[in-house]
């Protein structure tokens, strides 16, 4: 079995199946531990209010704007890229409508009657590129910037490096630079699996983690009339 | 130990700007005999003793993105990446994933995050007490919508049954625990001082009245250090004509217990307020000008007894505004500009922003807001039991300055805040940089300014 | 037939003239990717060279690749390539049958024992001692195994030979293998394809004739002058992908408009063939041209690799059966990781009873 064989089989089955297994034993493994129930008398009796923090925390206040700006734009900028190269190359979006009609049997365009809109390979490539150039822009920061450089461990460097590796492996392949296509698209497939693998066991996890962070300290918040 | 003994070994400081003990001059911020190792136990199992999914949730969400440093008073003023609100959790960190995560077995196994140490549980006690006041502006911050402030406290949990709470903050909190109060306003000095003022002052003050429909409470601190409040609260009490009492057996409403991180202790004090207020059949319990107590009772209280509390639980900012909205309660015009300082634990976190507010809009004053203000405020920089602490004192003025340029680019002619600790904090600032400018009580000013035209 | 001939002689014999067959060499040469001046000395390479004998040996096949040879598209070629070498044993094209034709291969083996050339097309069955598949009552096992003994260099016409093809697709139940899984110590070049291109076959053997030796081949033995690059990156209708325009359906707008098929399951990005350059039939055409993806033939496995009208980015992340599986895997770890958590709670709980006012100590 050849390489991209491998990647585009076995490789992608056990990555899937690894990262279904590991968020859900991540999400369901604090979803069932202890809650007590918070019986003080409630300020705001429509403490699901709070769950508008979800959208709330997505930029900062501007009384906090000046020291993290940096970290704002530059997080929002390869967090777009990434997210436009994932969502919006067709052998993207025909890998997750193969996945949806695998798992659900829809199709995008059977449920919403338009199709899953596609940008042109040079939008994508500019768009990978630009996530590439703010990825290797927030590591330098990472490494310069005190607070950051104390606070990271393993876990920041390595998620930088499995979130980079597929978007520079699928750049790449596209371009076709450096090796036969076959082995960078086998390349691009690993890293994306070693992401998958990776991602329900580091602080990838936070794409999914972060509602409910938010979500519970909204309502925690609102429930008191705390400032969100 | 008697008692007598740890009176000798920790002798309050009454008489200063801030009240606590005085200055040790041998530290003892490691407390009990223990091995190492069963301190590094106790440290990680009291910190996920009391943890929840939400906590669990938090400790999931991080990505090291740094950014609460910005919002933290200590690491504006400081620089140092160690006060970074995140990284003062860093060993409970370890602990949760190694004790608590879903990976916890994995953790373990594989010893993937190893037990931390004593020496380091040491260096965070500074960075878990010293340098931190709760006021939870790091959690406004945070991406992720992690409550830091809430996971500190947790992290206290641990370091207190570790025998590692700094000196002065154990002293004072075991002293609350014994005595009932950790300024030793103890129920006998409590009676005395309020007899005293009642003669002095020649107002009614009802003490231990068995049944009343509103029971008042005080910190420790104004008994001690700013007794005036007491006073004023009777004479806006009285004037009101509410069916109200002090009650020797609760009213102390500070709570140390839960500033040093010792669950059972905070229960104790909690239970004594709640015990008593039963006992009188109030209907309302009136917290008084103190930030942590309202946390304590308001927000924590009805945990502790374990079912909803049968009484209303009240701020006096919040009772005050109550009675100016239903008109019971009158105010003459104050023709000053007045900033208010607000204290995190009862507007950031407490939720009581407009209260004071409404208060002040009564009393005609010209409300200059500081920059930021409300829920965005900077701290005092001595809640969460610091200002007891002497060791941190030169990081402390240092944010304390932070503040009072806040205020004074206002150029308010009056500071006023609600929180009696906040007060004392400035106090003990403008004594250390030599100022004049006085931070006022809320209360204070509203007693003195209740209007005769009833 | 005489191999002592030169081809050069039996051209001049044939009525080709010198000019034709420096024309068919420069057309070779190019193929191949050789310099232009290449050509003329191939020419004379080839001229001065006596005719090497081919042996053609049909196993597991359809004979779909001997048709392809015989629709060579280079006029000239079909004829070329019998007078380029002495073709002596090919069951199809052969006039002699039975037991000559049996004669004819042993006569031509034992003649030219360590010159010839084998191609074999077809894969090679190894169930029940290789009873799938004889001939003249010997396995195909068998005659592999003898014929590649005398055999200077074998070559592999079509995927079956080359990989196993279509014989070998699951479940393979005559255990089909290719050449090289038999032998083990002979020079074998690959040329696949269902069926390859015939100009590819020729372009081997004028290789051959010229060199001596075979073309440098790649991980796969496929020549990389013919397999080094893929169908996808010599498409015609690549800009079409770059802009992100596809046909969605067979017969839809973006079909008649000539897009890209990627999304109807096109495998040229993976497919390491000369279809889209040399194409076929005269070079007429080759399938993406004709409005269909390609099948990846040339492929190793090419079969059993999914649907030819799935795309290619499908890739097989498993199924709903599996995913269930795995996160009925993960709640079962995560209810069994909240469980022992609590368990650890309540055990701290109770460890943490023990009185808690302690004194303060040096």
């Amino acid at each position: 079995m050849d390489l991209l064989a491998f990647a585009r089989g076995p490789g992608m089955q056990w990555a899937t199946a690894i990262f279904v297994a590991g968020v859900l034993w991540r999400l369901v493994g604090v979803a069932l531990l202890r809650r007590k129930p918070d019986l003080s008398a409630p300020r705001v009796a429509a403490k699901w209010k709070g769950l508008r923090l979800i959208v709330l925390r997505s930029w900062p206040r501007k009384e906090f704007l000046g020291g993290t700006a940096f970290t704002e734009v530059m997080g929002y900028v390869f967090h777009i890229g990434f997210l436009v190269a994932l969502f919006f190359y067709l052998p993207h979006v025909l890998f997750f409508a193969d996945v949806a009609q695998g798992l659900l049997g829809v199709t995008f365009k059977g449920v919403f009657g338009v199709a899953w809109p596609t940008l042109p390979g040079g939008i994508i490539y500019f768009a990978s590129a630009v996530s590439v150039a703010a990825l290797i822009a927030v590591l330098v920061h990472r490494l310069v910037n005190p607070v950051k450089r104390l606070i990271s461990n393993f876990d920041d460097y390595f998620s930088w490096f499995v979130t980079i590796a597929p978007i520079a492996t699928g750049m790449a392949a596209y371009s076709h630079i450096g090796a036969p296509y076959q082995t960078l698209l086998a390349l691009h497939l690993l890293s994306v699996e070693l992401l998958m693998v990776w991602f329900p066991f580091g602080k990838l996890m936070h794409a999914f983690t972060i509602f409910a962070a938010r979500g519970s300290t909204g309502m925690l918040f609102e429930r008191k009339g705390a400032t969100l | 130990m008697s008692a007598t003994a740890a009176d000798e070994k920790h002798p309050l400081e009454l008489e200063g700007a801030r009240v606590s003990v005085k200055k040790p001059e041998v530290r003892y911020d490691v407390q009990g005999e223990m091995s190492e190792a069963e301190r590094v136990a106790r440290a990680m199992q009291n910190f996920v003793k009391d943890f929840g999914r939400t906590a669990a949730i938090y400790m999931e969400s991080c990505i090291h993105c740094g950014m609460c440093a910005e919002a933290c008073h200590f690491h504006h003023v400081s620089g140092d990446p160690r006060h970074t609100p995140i990284w003062k959790l860093e060993p409970f960190k370890q602990a949760y994933k190694r004790e608590y995560g879903p990976f916890a077995w994995i953790y373990r196994t594989l010893n993937l995050k190893p037990k931390v140490t004593v020496a380091e549980l040491a260096e965070w006690q500074e960075l878990l007490y010293d340098t931190c006041t709760v006021c939870g502006r790091c959690s406004l911050i945070c991406p992720m919508g992690i409550d830091i402030a809430s996971l500190v406290s947790q992290a206290r949990h641990g370091m207190f049954q570790a025998g590692l709470v700094p000196h002065e903050l154990w002293a004072v909190a075991e002293r609350g625990a014994r005595e009932g109060s950790p300024l030793g306003a103890t129920p006998k000095v409590f009676a005395d001082r309020v007899a005293w003022l009642a003669d002095d002052h020649e107002i009614d003050i009802p003490l231990d009245k068995p049944k009343a429909d509103v029971v008042v409470t005080m910190s420790s601190i104004e008994i001690m250090k700013y007794p005036d409040s007491i006073v004023a609260t009777a004479r806006i009490l009285n004037r009101l004509g509410v069916d109200w009492t002090f009650r020797t057996d609760g009213y102390e409403a500070t709570n140390f217990g839960l500033l040093s991180g010792n669950t059972a202790w905070q229960k104790k004090m909690t239970m004594k307020l709640i015990d008593a207020a039963i006992a009188a059949g109030a209907k309302t319990v009136v917290l008084p000008e103190c930030g942590h107590a309202y946390t304590a009772l308001r927000w924590m209280g009805a945990n502790m007894l374990g079912r909803p509390l049968p009484f209303e639980v009240q701020h006096i900012a919040e009772f005050l505004a109550d009675n100016i909205r239903s008109g019971k309660l009158r105010l003459k015009k104050v023709a000053k500009s007045v900033t208010f300082h607000d204290p995190c634990q009862i507007v950031r976190r407490g939720g009581a922003v407009e209260a004071p507010r409404i208060v002040l809009e009564a009393l005609g004053v010209e409300l200059r807001e500081m920059e930021p203000a409300k829920g965005l405020n900077w701290c005092c920089g001595g809640g969460g039991g610091v200002v007891t602490i002497h060791r941190a004192d030169r990081l402390r003025y240092k944010v304390y300055q932070l503040k009072m340029e806040q205020i004074e680019k206002t150029g308010a002619e009056l500071a006023v805040t609600t929180c009696a600790n906040c007060r004392q904090t400035f106090d003990d600032g403008q004594a250390h940089f030599k100022s004049e400018r006085e931070m006022g009580s809320l209360l204070e000013l509203v007693a003195e300014n209740l209007s005769d035209g009833e | 037939m005489n191999p002592a001939k030169t081809i050069g002689e039996r051209l001049a014999e044939a009525g080709v003239s010198r000019r034709a067959f420096l024309k068919f060499c420069t057309a070779l040469a190019s193929m191949m990717a050789l310099p232009p001046a290449a050509g003329p000395a191939m020419a004379q390479a080839i001229a001065t060279r006596e005719r090497p004998s081919v042996i053609w040996l049909p196993f597991q096949e359809c004979t779909g690749c001997t048709e392809s040879i015989t629709r060579s598209h280079t006029p000239t070629l079909e004829s070329l390539i019998f007078d380029l070498v002495s073709l002596d044993y090919q069951e199809t094209l052969m006039a002699a049958a039975g037991h000559q034709a049996e004669a004819v291969l042993a006569a031509a083996m034992k003649e030219n024992f360590g010159k010839y050339l084998l191609i074999v097309d077809g894969s090679v069955p190894l169930v029940e001692d290789g009873a799938y598949s004889c001939t003249a009552g010997r396995s195909n096992l068998a005659l592999l195994k003898e014929a590649a003994q005398g055999a200077a260099a074998i070559i592999c016409v079509g995927t079956c030979s080359s990989y196993g093809g279509i014989p070998r697709a699951a479940p393979n139940p005559t255990q089909a293998v290719p050449v090289s899984a038999v032998v083990k110590d002979r020079p074998i070049v690959n040329v696949p394809g269902c069926p390859p291109i015939p100009v590819v076959i020729t372009g081997v053997l004028a290789h051959y004739l010229t060199f001596g030796n075979l073309p440098e081949l790649d991980p796969l033995g496929r020549p990389k002058a013919f397999y080094g690059e893929t169908i996808h990156d010599r498409c015609y209708r690549r800009p079409f992908y770059d802009q992100g325009r596809f046909a969605k359906t067979f017969d839809d707008e973006g079909a008649r408009s000539g897009w890209c098929l990627y999304e109807l399951g096109c495998k040229g990005p993976v497919t390491y063939n000369a279809c889209a350059t040399l194409k076929w039939n005269a070079g007429t055409s080759f399938p993406i041209q004709s409005g269909h993806g390609c099948l990846g033939c040339s492929e190793p496995d090419f079969w059993d690799r999914g649907s030819f009208y799935r795309p290619l980015a499908a890739a097989d992340w498993g199924s709903a059966k599996t995913v269930g599986a795995a996160a009925a895997a993960g709640v079962a770890l995560g209810a069994a990781a909240a469980w022992a958590a609590r368990r650890r709670q309540d055990r701290f709980v109770k460890e943490a009873a023990a009185p808690a006012d302690r004194k303060p100590e040096g």
